[in-house]
């Protein structure tokens, strides 16, 4: 029973990477139709921001929760209008094919400058040990990465239902064309919400820093796992791309504990079964435009 | 008010419109009729500027607004309701309703007003809008475009599959927006409809305007055009 | 047109013939026999991926290093000119390993194939050493099978196995004190490999193994397959991890408070390029095999001041390996006048070797096994650490005859 519940939080930690990286990925794919396999190497910059600006100028872990997304803000709006943009009339495959392209770019970049070994980083002294909770006792870090990526993606859950901003993203996520027929001109927020998203995985990339190997391919196999996120949550779905993050984290929990070679397979057999029975995902709406 | 010069459109090698040249005047009320695959749909999404590839001209006003993009043509008044009403799933009833800014305030519709209008809106107003009716999704699709004060209406088949009553409580919205001097271009298939409502009828065929009919004559050919349009 | 082409090729083949023969008459001042008139040292491995940092481009310094010792040795007695290094990347791919050894072998003229890492594909590198008779001294890759079921003529295994990497920490570990292990291991043939390995050596010293944990791989989240692990309260759980995955594994075993638990981490194979990358305070105390470390003793600290000043960076054992490697190879040219793989293997066997890698070193002729002095190493903690790279104590010697495989052991048969 003890197990249990500690493998549920330790799930639960596990999805919140996966729930915030793909709560960008969804964002991005819903207003510009965007699939950016570039994610994965996003995620991988933010760590690597993280632990070089410790390096360098000692940034401290919880300024770099703050600074590292708003660079990667800044880095998306680049990659947008330098790079995606051109490619938007287009079909999207091109865009797929370009973010492929980028995702490799940056990966080999970041080996050719720091190695492949990986980057130290330290996490403050409070989040390290455990917290103990009767007989319960779980790493602090892990239960701090929960409770901060739940209080986030509330905090998006709000910006996307309380805010006309929110509003307008729904809408163009929903019916892209129809949206710009009433009046709202969607290409004007096309570049921060790609922006936006970009920083979510950022931010998912600062939180691994602690706790994962700080390596120029930590997000190769990140971006697979966060594909199948997004297929079980409904492509574009923001609300199924966090379910399906925390889900997909109890899924592998579970899995390794109990099927441990084949916890990487469950996930996938669960997109499957999720595809055969709503192919357009738990959240997914079925369009017919 | 509106007018269409030379319009051609195409999907990759196929040609959609062949020159369509029509004109709308302030406060009238013209519909657009003819079989499935006329083109209809195809000429207000282009007068929306929602299809690329297409050659012409169109000016509202006497501007040019040809190159202009979707949102900047409903900016200047273009008010348009797609033929499957285009509801937010993700959208409540009131959001669906406020998403659109305001274009023109002098003939828009308060959202008071709207509620008065279509009391039902205002009850459902925290529901997701397809939780509505087919037939109060059309409502509020035509409550969205009339808040937003548009001075040209572009409506597709709003009749379409929707119960008598309710086709009534429509007709009396068009006629209502007409006595305001708001101008309409309504695709219809309703015969009986589009004379109920129009001043004048476009038949379109195979891609350009066959037909330019006043009401009465319209009215005359009725049998002819029903049987033209295989109804 | 036939004709003209046919007698076009007669002329091409008859002017090679005349060549070779040339060239095997040709250099009398030496009286050498070298292909081409020249040596040609290849190194294979991994230019970019996971084992870049470990052997990588630096490998290749380090056999250049030993190409200039040996000129700069011998001078104008050395029995050939010139000697040539290239290298290739196999991104740890067997495939690409496989197709790259032919080039180096054909089209690259190479006479010995160096480093390989990853089991497969030096697997694949010692078939085509077999078939083309050539050289092939594997350093990077840790599979037994090299000196085993899968031996041959031509192929040796110069630093590390996984029989050794067992026989070290496995037997130390449990010699003091850790009896009851629980193993996680990577579910591919170098994991299972070391997993029964371990299991073998943990047994012998009077030890139990409860759990043997598959985990996928690459896997970048080892906190439930910890928990697992820790349920059984062991005094030990050995991680056959590697690479990027050791670094996830032993970031969450720390995060998870266990050693205070008294559960011991014991990690199967470990390089300094992971506790450079990491830090020591994450891997303080752990214990590990050392084939070679570059500040244990004077010999091995000047050779590492000078790769220091080749490359910027400490060696790791894989570069000193290569080194070592390479200029006995050079060396067994010079004592036979010849590049030719048939006598530089007879060169080889049976060969006691004593060099700034080598200490105590035999090759040993049955299996081709090269066995010398290993270490079990411990990682020292932040405040021992005086300078950069200064991270591992040598905590003691497993002398060679006891850290590899006994040759009765070994189900080598050499063949042909």
């Amino acid at each position: 029973m003890n197990e249990i519940l500690q493998y549920t939080v330790q799930g639960l930690a596990a999805g919140s990477f996966y729930a915030l990286a793909a709560l960008g990925l969804a964002i991005i794919f819903g207003v510009l139709g965007v699939v950016n396999f570039a994610h994965g190497a996003c995620y991988m910059l933010g760590a690597f921001a993280a632990a070089v600006l410790m390096d360098l100028v000692g940034l401290n872990f919880w300024l770099a929760l703050i600074v590292v997304p708003v660079l990667m803000f800044f880095f998306g709006v680049l990659l947008e209008r330098l790079l995606v943009s051109r490619l938007t009339a287009l079909d999207p495959l091109y865009n797929f094919l370009l973010t492929f392209g980028l995702s490799l770019l940056l990966v080999d970049l970041v080996k050719r400058e720091y190695g492949v070994s990986g980057q130290p980083y330290t996490r403050p002294e409070i989040l390290g040990g455990q917290l103990t909770l009767g007989a319960l006792r779980l790493p602090t870090y892990q239960v701090f990465v929960l409770v901060f990526s739940l209080l986030v993606c509330l905090g998006v859950w709000l910006l996307m239902t309380r805010t006309r901003i929110g509003m307008i993203v729904r809408a163009s996520t929903e019916k892209s064309e129809l949206t710009r027929a009433l009046g709202i001109d969607v290409n004007r927020w096309v570049t921060p919400v790609f922006g936006f998203g970009i920083a979510l995985a950022g931010l998912a990339g600062v939180l691994a820093a602690p706790f994962r190997a700080i390596t120029a391919d930590m997000g190769s196999s990140f971006i697979i796992i966060l594909f199948a996120v997004v297929v079980i949550g409904g492509l574009g779905s923001i609300v199924g791309a966090v379910v399906a993050g925390f889900l997909v984290g109890l899924v592998e929990a579970f899995g390794q504990a109990y099927a441990p070679t084949l916890s990487q397979i469950v996930i996938f057999v669960l997109m499957a079964v999720v595809i055969l029975i709503r192919p357009a995902g738990l959240f997914g709406r079925e369009e017919n435009a | 008010m509106l007018e269409v010069r030379g319009l051609e459109a195409f999907y990759g090698d196929a040609q959609a419109l062949h020159g369509v040249d029509l004109v709308v005047r302030e406060g009238e009320v013209v519909t657009l009729v003819g079989r499935n695959g006329a083109g209809k749909t195809t000429l207000l999404r282009c007068l929306m500027g929602l299809h690329r590839d297409v050659r012409g001209s169109v000016t509202l006003d006497g501007t040019e607004i040809t190159g202009l993009g979707p949102h900047q043509r409903a900016r200047r008044g273009l008010g348009w309701v797609q033929d499957d009403r285009g509801i937010y799933a993700s959208l409540s009833v009131e959001e669906n309703l406020t998403l659109p800014p305001v274009t023109h305030p002098d003939g828009a519709w308060s959202l008071a007003q709207v509620y008065d209008a279509f009391p039902v809106l205002a009850d459902r107003r925290r529901a997701p809008g397809t939780t509505l009716s087919g037939g109060e999704q059309q409502m509020l699709a035509l409550a969205r475009v009339l808040r937003t004060g548009a001075r040209v209406l572009l409506l597709d088949e709003p009749s379409e599959g929707l119960a008598p009553v309710i086709v009534q409580r429509i007709r009396d919205i068009v006629q209502q927006v007409k006595a305001n001097g708001t101008t309409v271009l309504l695709v219809e298939q309703n015969v009986r409809f589009a004379s109920s409502v129009a001043d004048r009828h476009y038949v379109l065929a195979e891609g350009h305007v066959a037909a330019d009919l006043d009401n009465e004559e319209f009215t005359r050919r009725q049998d002819e055009l029903l049987a033209y349009l295989g109804m | 047109m036939s004709t003209k082409r046919l007698a076009a090729t007669a002329v091409v083949s008859a002017s090679v013939l005349v060549l070779s023969a040339c060239g095997s008459g040709g250099p009398g001042g030496g009286g050498g026999d070298f292909s081409d008139g020249k040596v040609v040292l290849a190194v294979l491995n991994d230019q970019s991926g996971v084992y870049k940092d470990l052997s990588g481009p630096n490998s290749v310094k380090a056999v250049e290093m030993a190409v200039a010792d040996f000129q700069e040795k011998y001078g104008e007695e050395a029995v050939v000119d010139e000697i040539e290094v290239v290298a290739a990347d196999h991104q740890n791919k067997p495939d690409i390993a496989n197709t790259k050894a032919q080039e180096l072998y054909d089209r690259e003229g190479a006479d010995i194939i160096l480093d390989v890492p990853t089991s497969s594909a030096a697997l694949a590198v010692a078939t085509q050493a077999k078939e083309k008779k050539k050289l092939f001294i594997d350093i990077g890759a840790g599979t037994t099978e090299l000196t085993n079921g899968q031996c041959n003529k031509y192929t040796f295994h110069w630093a590390y196995d996984t029989y050794q990497l067992a026989q070290t920490t496995g037997t130390a570990v449990t010699e003091g004190g850790g009896k009851e292990w629980q193993i996680i291991y990577p579910d591919y043939a170098f994991g299972q490999d070391m997993d029964k390995s371990f299991t073998r050596a943990v047994e012998e010293a009077g030890g139990t193994v409860g759990d043997h944990i598959a985990t996928p791989f690459p896997n970048d989240n080892f906190t439930t397959f910890l928990t697992k692990a820790a349920s059984a309260e062991p005094d030990v759980i050995g991680t056959m991890q590697a690479g990027g995955d050791l670094i996830n594994l032993v970031k969450q075993y720390n995060e998870g408070g266990y050693a205070a638990d008294g559960i011991e981490l014991a990690v199967g194979l470990m390089f300094i390029t992971d506790i450079h990358s990491l830090g020591v305070e994450a891997f303080e105390g752990v214990q590990f095999a050392e084939a070679w470390y570059w500040n244990h003793d004077d010999e091995n600290r000047a050779w590492a001041d000078r790769f220091l000043e080749e490359t910027g960076t400490r060696p790791s054992f894989a570069h000193a390996a290569n080194y070592s490697a390479a200029l006995q190879y050079l060396e067994a040219v010079q004592a036979e006048g010849t590049d030719d793989a048939d006598t530089i293997v007879g060169n080889f066997e049976g060969k006691e070797i004593n060099d700034v890698f080598l200490k105590n070193g035999t090759i040993r002729a049955e299996d081709h096994r090269v066995i010398h002095d290993v270490y079990l190493a411990k990682v020292k903690s932040p405040d021992q650490v005086t300078e950069d790279w200064d991270y591992e104590e040598i905590v003691s010697t497993i002398p060679a005859e006891e850290a590899f495989m006994p040759l009765d052991q070994s189900a080598c048969s050499m063949g042909g």
